[in-house]
């Protein structure tokens, strides 16, 4: 019933999981001293896998361990690879029930199935649905729909103790008791698993347009930005890319509604401007999320401030990228405040050096910086988190109370705790 | 014992007045006297009244602080109060504990029309803000009906909703960050970390996200960043009339299956739609079994197309009568039937409870039966009004105390609240646990889920000091009696604001 990315499945009430060693299945006593891995199918066994000894990393698909500080000498990594199934799709609630280890372009086209979708799309479509609450990742259309933290409305956890605990439910509105699910969003594995997730779905939006205009320096970006929040043509998403310099805005609705949207949108902005046919809108949204995710190699930072494009934060990331010789590619989300730049080029050294002087700029803005993945001799450099929030002595007294002996990716929010 | 137990708390008390006085200085108010403390006994569930020892009116934010600090430094529970509108006892006193009312911290800091964020005192009232907002053409979504009195920092509190929370969402979907007094005397920005630029991605635990909904146990909101949204290009209302519940049911359940997503779907049954006739003559129909209140807004061209489409479906279960405002008047006479519901009650019977649970929107059909059949056992009539997009049933239990039917009342209510759990369901859409419902928690929750939820608490509230005695359940709180009979709020009485 486990072992090492086996696909091997048992009824519930099989034997303990946490019993079980990697691929040898040897059923040893002594847990082995090289690193295990754990494929949980049921509740009853992911329970049992994470009750073991010593530190365990909680594993999805793999598209965002690096994400944080590293994580120190885990001895367990539990995936949730064989929890991937849909428990309960009600359409005409407007609700599913998944486990944590279903893949969210998995869970997208069975939604689209029954015309429905998670209205939610970070670049990494291929993680998993508890990994993504885990990172607390959103994309461009967040804007109109918020991030997973809007959408879940029930979860299920299993906690270092081996506690299964529920909050929410299956109800879209519902005010009883504390919100577990939300103290999950963002905390990258050191709290609980995700084990099942309550989402809200909702109907697939007849049609996506996307308008672009080019060559919109920081200036008219932000200007933009704004003229089109102040308007009543709602769109979904309003992205800006540098060094391109092009502003992305999409409108989702009926097929009428979004084309009258667009046009709306395309009258208000000023400047080199092109409505995208279906094919090219698909590959600039592709090739966005691509370079969000990056490649081995590449340093990837996420900074997230008050809405806005600051142009002082803009003129700084080129400043320091120049003066460290690495190129900076930046995505912006202005209505929402959020960069995310990918940093190619030249040494360690150097995209440390950028990582450092670039948060500085960014904190003295009331910002912060954190990194989703490093070349290989940054961390030795510089801190994947920048300055403390206010709020992380009680940050630290949650994880105290969920996992007191430090076992869930211990290191992963070094320095902080 | 007894008596020092009871003197040891009037010194601890007395020493937390002098800390605050001598830090905040003579602008901070101080109600001591039996009769000022009386005002603060009770929020709008009635049933639970309990003197606070002191009830301390901060002028300044600054003052907050202070006073949490000398509570813990003294050992003396606190709890922030609102507008005092709450349904659930939520700001119900701890036993000659501190109040800290804020009514009077209830400024509109500011509103920022680009960033759609307006950053306000916990103490402002909830319409005050979209008054504030309206003139960037924005307004603040969550829509208790209590708006015109109940503040941000309640709201905040109990994760309140309303009537356009179907498509918008609720209270925590709406809060971009929120400074607070945590229960150790520190401050934090809970979602951000300075208030005044607040983000949308602050790094870590989503602590705002627990914060919103925790009945103000996990500390004292001091300032509220909240989201802003554009007014819709435009707004449609109809009311369709069914010959009987299930069709109305059904209806609800074919727009979403559609993929619409109304702003608001609400439903009355008979007893309620006869009720609120002759109250307010919005002309509804007596004789329908049931009654939607659809209204659907967005960008013109897209409000149009969806609202033919719902107009069809309702003609397609049977709606036997379709009215569709032809103006913003018309539209408002159709919401005023329907807010007037809890009032209009009145009519019908002197005495009633109001119930609020949940169920998957699928099975409202079912639990309206099933309402139904527990009612016509106890005896006692049930009308139902409520936010039928939502799931979220409002009950009302009908009875007359002077006929000894209170008891009978209580427990249909209790059963009410039960069958929505076992439907699928919640205890609570939008009032809250507080000391209401925190005995019925097991029933929902297991033993695990609750020390989950403790545990999140107590990293908040280390000494437990904070809003003692509220969501879960406590041995002293479940021996005593439990939901009480419907009393108007003040306000209900002048008919500024209505329960529904
Ligand atoms: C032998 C081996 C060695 C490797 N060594 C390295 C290495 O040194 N460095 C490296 O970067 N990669 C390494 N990899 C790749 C690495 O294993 C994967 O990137 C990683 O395991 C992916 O899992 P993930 O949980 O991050 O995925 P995601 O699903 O993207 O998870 C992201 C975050 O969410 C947490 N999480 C995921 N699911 C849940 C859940 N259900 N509930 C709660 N939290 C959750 C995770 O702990 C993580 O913090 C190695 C792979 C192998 C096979
Ligand atoms: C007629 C009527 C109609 C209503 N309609 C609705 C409705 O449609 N939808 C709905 O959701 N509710 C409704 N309610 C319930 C009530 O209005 C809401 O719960 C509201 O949010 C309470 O706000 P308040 O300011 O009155 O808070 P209070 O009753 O004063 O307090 C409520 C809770 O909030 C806490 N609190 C208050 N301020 C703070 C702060 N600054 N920091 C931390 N905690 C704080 C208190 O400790 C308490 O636990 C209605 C109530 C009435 C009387």
């Amino acid at each position: 019933m486990v072992g090492a990315s086996s696909s091997a499945s048992h009824a519930d009430g099989g034997p303990s999981a946490a019993q079980g060693t990697s691929a040898d299945g040897a059923g040893a006593p002594e847990p082995p001293a090289g690193p295990r891995s754990i494929t949980p199918t049921t509740l009853k066994d992911l329970r049992d896998a994470v009750s073991t000894v010593g530190a365990v990393l909680i594993r999805g698909t793999g598209t965002a361990t690096t994400w944080g500080a590293p994580v120190r000498d885990a001895r367990t990594t539990v995936s949730l690879a064989g929890m991937d199934r849909v428990l309960d799709h009600r359409p005409a609630d407007m609700t599913v029930h998944v486990q944590g280890g279903i893949r969210l372009d998995v869970l997208q086209s069975e939604l689209a199935a029954r015309g429905q979708w998670l209205p939610y799309d970070p670049a990494r479509s291929e993680a998993t649905i508890g990994g993504l609450l885990a990172t607390g990742d959103a994309g461009p259309r967040r804007l109109a729909y918020g991030s997973l933290r809007e959408l879940v409305i029930g979860a299920t956890m299993v906690f270092p103790d081996g506690a299964i605990a529920k909050s929410g439910g299956h109800v879209i509105k519902n005010v009883a008791g504390y919100d577990l699910a939300k103290l999950c969003h963002g905390s990258l594995g050191t709290l609980g698993v995700v084990a099942e997730l309550v989402l809200r779905v909702h109907p697939l939006p007849q049609t996506s347009r996307t308008v672009m205009v080019r060559d919109v320096n920081t200036a008219l970006a932000q200007k933009l930005t704004w003229a089109l929040t102040r308007s009543a043509i709602e769109p979904t998403a309003v992205e800006w890319c540098e060094p391109e310099q092009v502003l992305a805005v999409r409108f989702d609705g009926t097929a009428d509604g979004a084309a009258a949207r667009a046009a709306a949108a395309r009258s208000m902005l000023t400047g080199s401007l092109a409505e995208l046919d279906a094919g090219e809108a698909h590959s600039f949204w592709e090739s966005h999320a691509a370079r969000v995710v990056a490649e081995p190699g590449d340093t990837v930072l996420r900074a997230a401030t008050r809405p806005g494009i600051d142009p002082g934060l803009v003129g700084a990331l080129s400043a320091f990228a120049d003066r460290a010789g690495v190129k900076a590619l930046l995505t912006c989300s202005p209505a929402t405040g959020a960069y995310t730049v990918r940093v190619t080029g030249a040494d360690a050294k150097a995209h440390a050096e950028l990582v450092k002087n670039w948060r500085t700029s960014v904190e003295a803005v009331g910002g912060f910086v954190m990194l989703r993945r490093r070349r290989p001799g940054v961390d030795a450099m510089v801190e994947s988190w920048g300055r403390a929030p206010g709020s992380v002595e009680v940050m630290r007294r949650v994880k105290g109370n969920f996992d007191p002996e430090n076992r869930f990716a211990p290191g992963r929010f070094a320095p902080w705790f | 014992m007894e008596r020092t137990a009871r003197t040891d708390r009037r010194q601890a008390l007395g020493a937390v007045l002098r800390d605050v006085v001598a830090e905040c200085g003579p602008s901070l108010r101080v109600l001591s006297g039996q009769a000022e403390r009386r005002a603060y006994e009770t929020d709008a569930l009635t049933v639970h009244r309990v003197l606070p020892g002191l009830v301390l009116l901060p002028a300044d934010r600054s003052q907050v602080a202070p006073i949490v600090r000398a509570c813990v430094r003294h050992g003396v529970p606190y709890v922030a109060r609102g507008a005092g509108t709450g349904l659930s006892g939520g700001a119900l006193p701890a036993e000659s504990g501190v109040v800290i009312a804020l009514a009077k911290l209830n400024r509109i800091l500011d509103v920022d029309p680009d960033r759609r964020v307006a950053i306000v005192e916990p103490g402002a009232t909830n319409l005050s803000i979209s008054a504030a907002a309206g003139e960037y053409g924005l307004y603040y979504a969550p829509d208790p009906s209590s708006q015109v009195v109940c503040t941000i920092g309640g709201n905040v509190a109990e994760n309140s909703g309303g009537a356009h929370c179907l498509k918008y969402g609720f209270t925590s979907h709406h809060v971009l960050a929120v400074e607070t007094v945590l229960p150790d005397g520190g401050t934090a920005v809970l979602g951000s970390d300075d208030i005044e630029a607040p983000c949308y991605d602050a790094p870590g635990y989503d602590l705002r996200g627990v914060f919103v909904g925790a009945e103000g146990t996990c500390g004292v909101a001091t300032r509220i960043a909240v989201r802003l949204l554009r007014r819709p290009e435009a707004v449609r209302t109809l009311v369709a009339d069914f010959p009987d519940v299930p069709s109305a049911c059904e209806t609800v359940s074919a727009v979403i299956a559609a993929g619409i997503v109304p702003a608001a779907i609400e439903m009355m049954d008979n007893l309620a739609i006869r009720a609120c006739e002759d109250a307010v003559h919005a002309g509804y129909d007596r004789q329908a079994a049931a009654s939607l209140i659809i209204e659907l807004d967005g960008p013109a061209e897209e409000c149009a197309e969806q609202f033919e489409q719902v107009s069809t479906l309702c003609s397609e279960h049977a709606c036997t009568r379709l009215r569709i405002a032809r103006d913003a008047a018309e539209r408002a006479a159709i919401w005023a039937g329907r807010k007037a519901a809890f009032a209009a009650m009145g009519r019908l019977s002197p005495e009633f409870l109001l119930q609020d649970g949940v169920v998957p929107r699928t099975r409202l059909a079912e639990a309206l039966a099933g309402i139904a059949d527990l009612s016509a056992a106890a005896g006692l009539r049930v009308a139902n009004v409520f936010h039928a997009g939502d799931g979220n049933l409002h009950p009302l239990v009908l009875y007359r105390e002077a006929d000894g039917q209170g008891p009978t009342a209580e427990a249909l209510a209790a059963d009410i609240a039960e069958l929505c759990v076992a439907l699928g369901g919640s205890l609570s859409g939008e009032h809250g646990i507080g000391v209401d419902k925190a005995c019925s928690m097991p029933k929902m929750f297991s033993p695990a889920d609750l020390t989950a939820m403790d545990r999140l608490r107590a990293a908040f509230d280390p000494s437990g000091l904070c809003n003692p005695g509220k969501v879960f359940p406590t041995p002293a709180l479940c021996g005593e009696a439990r939901a009480g009979a419907y009393q108007p709020h003040p306000l209900e009485e002048t008919g500024k604001i209505q329960r529904w």
